[in-house]
């Protein structure tokens, strides 16, 4: 039996779900505002913006908050590189083992970040690698190559091999047909790919405990605030900023993506 | 007389594969020259030969003189009409068509001028700022014989260009490429499996099959006389008589075609031989009858007015015997 109206049960099971998920992102909303400092009181005691500005003049969340945006930045442009490259490759030329490759390429991210963060760990420890910001970025760079090549693969698939011969046939070279045709093609995907990688990096908790020095980028530096029973607001603040700058890019990328179907090869 | 195209003794092999194998060819200048085959004949292979996605396993191509087959293919003198027509979707109908003159360094206002001209030569005048998707299968097209027009090529090469378009629009575009052709002078080499494209629009017809050119002529000379039973056949189907057909009528024993549009009925006795008709195809302008003589089964078209005999009659069939083509090949 179909009807055509969800049933009261269906639609409060609906919400229910609802709540679950995003009741416990508006509490820490809330406690924003909150004008007690030690413990997370519930209900508040009082309303406050102060902790805006207590935030603002904390020179540690600006450090942590740099260097986050470093690196997320920099691993989503190597990501971007290695990430496009791998993609032209798997879905462009014929060469054996091709099959295992692009299945080598996505298991970082099937892999648990704990097994991540231990190897690499290890791996920089046997390189004689000091741990820095460097390393960080590289592993942080595992992870977000996966998101850009599998965007850009999707698309690269898309692309008509005729298209590339059209372009070298009118003349072109492989950097014009790659910069008219191919890029053009591809560039939401890329747009997207990037977004995500930058929010998954910047988030990104476990792989950084294993591969920081003495640095603490934005995620790490709210789990060691949370220990200490003081101004304890700031975290939430700090953690507002952090679903907006995560959230934004996720949305971004949504968007960019849905709106590609009617590129290349569509017009068949 | 110079030629436009040459291939001097020319393979190429995909492994065990011989795609094409030992293709001498010249393709005179001015030409519309058709490559006609059925698929996995060859015919693109050489196309592409041409055109530098492929590399010949052993031979030379020489594109007006010039040893072409170490160039890539930006660097050839010619420019392709695709078989999907591979526009760049994300491109303006202009953008497309100055394509070729963008990556060459043509200032902008030149190459819209040079574009705007070329599409009013293929009727798209107007159509310049459209997207190719927003476009008809036979405006899509025209884009590209424009956008590889543009480029002012010394031969242009078309791969199966009629194939995806219907048959009424396939008729007006035959004759519209066969006047382009004309008008323009440049040499056309295209593909086809359409034996009625590349009769109706050529003046050189190159019957591939394995590998290898089996007869190359005028397209009267590969119709009327097919050298071998191949050509024969895939040619406007015609029918293909074994040699002991040939000595039942007191002719040297050799294999021979005869097209069923030469053949007509008369009275029993009256023609050249008897036979049984056995069955009867309604195919619009003509009636195809299958008529048995001996072990040999013929079609002979007869006019759709014309009375038909019922099935299992006795029939005579006559012919003027320069129809008998003989053949010097099975």
């Amino acid at each position: 039996m179909h009807s055509d109206r969800a049933s009261l049960l269906l639609k409060s099971a609906a919400f229910a779900g609802l709540l679950f998920l995003h009741l416990p992102i508006l509490l820490i909303f809330v406690y924003a505002f909150t004008t007690e400092d030690r413990t997370y009181q519930w209900p508040p005691p009082g309303l406050t913006l102060k902790w805006f500005a207590v935030t603002w003049n904390r020179p540690d969340v600006w450090e942590a908050m740099a260097l986050s945006v470093r690196v997320a930045s920099i691993s989503t442009a190597i990501a971007l590189v290695l990430g496009t490259l791998c993609a032209a490759a798997v879905s462009r030329a014929k060469f054996f083992g091709r099959e295992a490759v692009s299945l080598l390429v996505i298991l970082p991210i099937a892999l648990p970040g704990i097994i991540t963060g231990i190897s690499l760990r290890s791996a920089f420890n046997i390189g004689g690698i000091p741990f820095s910001t460097l390393t960080i970025i590289l592993g942080h760079a595992t992870f977000c190559i996966v998101v850009v090549y599998n965007n850009a693969v999707a698309r690269f698939r898309r692309i008509s091999g005729s298209m590339l011969e059209a372009s070298s046939d009118l003349g072109a070279n492989g950097f014009q047909t790659f910069w008219h045709v191919v890029l053009p093609n591809i560039g939401t995907a890329l747009l997207a790919g990037g977004m995500l990688a930058f929010a998954l990096s910047f988030d990104e908790v476990i792989v950084t405990t294993f591969t920081a020095g003495q640095q603490a980028t934005l995620p790490i530096w709210m789990l060691e605030e949370l220990v200490r029973p003081r101004q304890r607001p700031v975290t939430n603040v700090v953690a507002m900023i952090v679903v907006l700058v995560t959230f934004l890019p996720i949305l971004g990328a949504y968007y960019l993506t849905r709106g590609g179907t009617e590129t290349a090869g569509g017009s068949k | 007389m110079s030629f436009a195209v040459e291939f001097d003794r020319v393979a190429r092999h995909f492994g065990q594969v011989r795609a094409v194998d030992d293709v001498s060819l010249q393709i005179a200048e001015g030409s519309f020259f058709a490559m006609l085959g059925p698929s996995g004949s060859g015919k693109t292979t050489c196309l592409r030969l041409i055109s530098g996605f492929e590399r010949p396993t052993a031979g030379q191509v020489r594109i007006f003189g010039d040893r072409a087959d170490t160039l890539p293919p930006n660097r050839r003198p010619v420019n392709t009409v695709f078989q999907d027509y591979a526009l760049f979707p994300h491109l303006s109908v202009r953008d497309n068509v100055a394509y070729g003159l963008m990556v060459r360094g043509q200032n902008k206002a030149s190459r819209r001028d040079a574009a705007e001209n070329m599409l009013t030569l293929v009727k798209l005048d107007g159509y310049g700022d459209r997207k190719p998707a927003q476009l008809s299968g036979g405006q899509r097209q025209r884009v590209a014989l424009a956008r590889a027009l543009v480029n002012k090529p010394k031969v242009l090469l078309l791969d199966e260009p009629l194939g995806a378009l219907d048959l009424k629009l396939r008729e007006a575009m035959q004759d519209e490429l066969k006047a382009l052709q004309k008008s323009l002078g440049i040499t056309f080499v295209f593909v086809t499996h359409d034996q009625g494209e590349a009769l109706s629009m050529a003046d050189t017809v190159a019957v591939f099959n394995d590998g290898k050119i089996v007869q190359l002529g005028t397209p009267e000379d590969i119709y009327q006389r097919p050298r071998t039973r191949f050509v024969a056949d895939f040619v406007g189907s015609a029918n293909v008589l074994p040699p002991e057909f040939c000595s039942s009528l007191d002719l040297a024993r050799s294999w021979a075609s005869l097209r069923a549009e030469a053949i007509s009925l008369t009275a029993p006795g009256r023609g050249q031989v008897d036979g049984t008709l056995t069955g009867t195809r309604y195919l619009g302008a003509v009636n195809r009858l299958s008529v048995r003589v001996g072990k040999t089964e013929l079609s002979a078209d007869i006019p759709a007015h014309a009375p038909v005999p019922a099935p299992g009659a006795t029939v005579g069939l006559t012919w003027d015997a320069r129809a008998l083509h003989r053949m010097e090949e099975g």
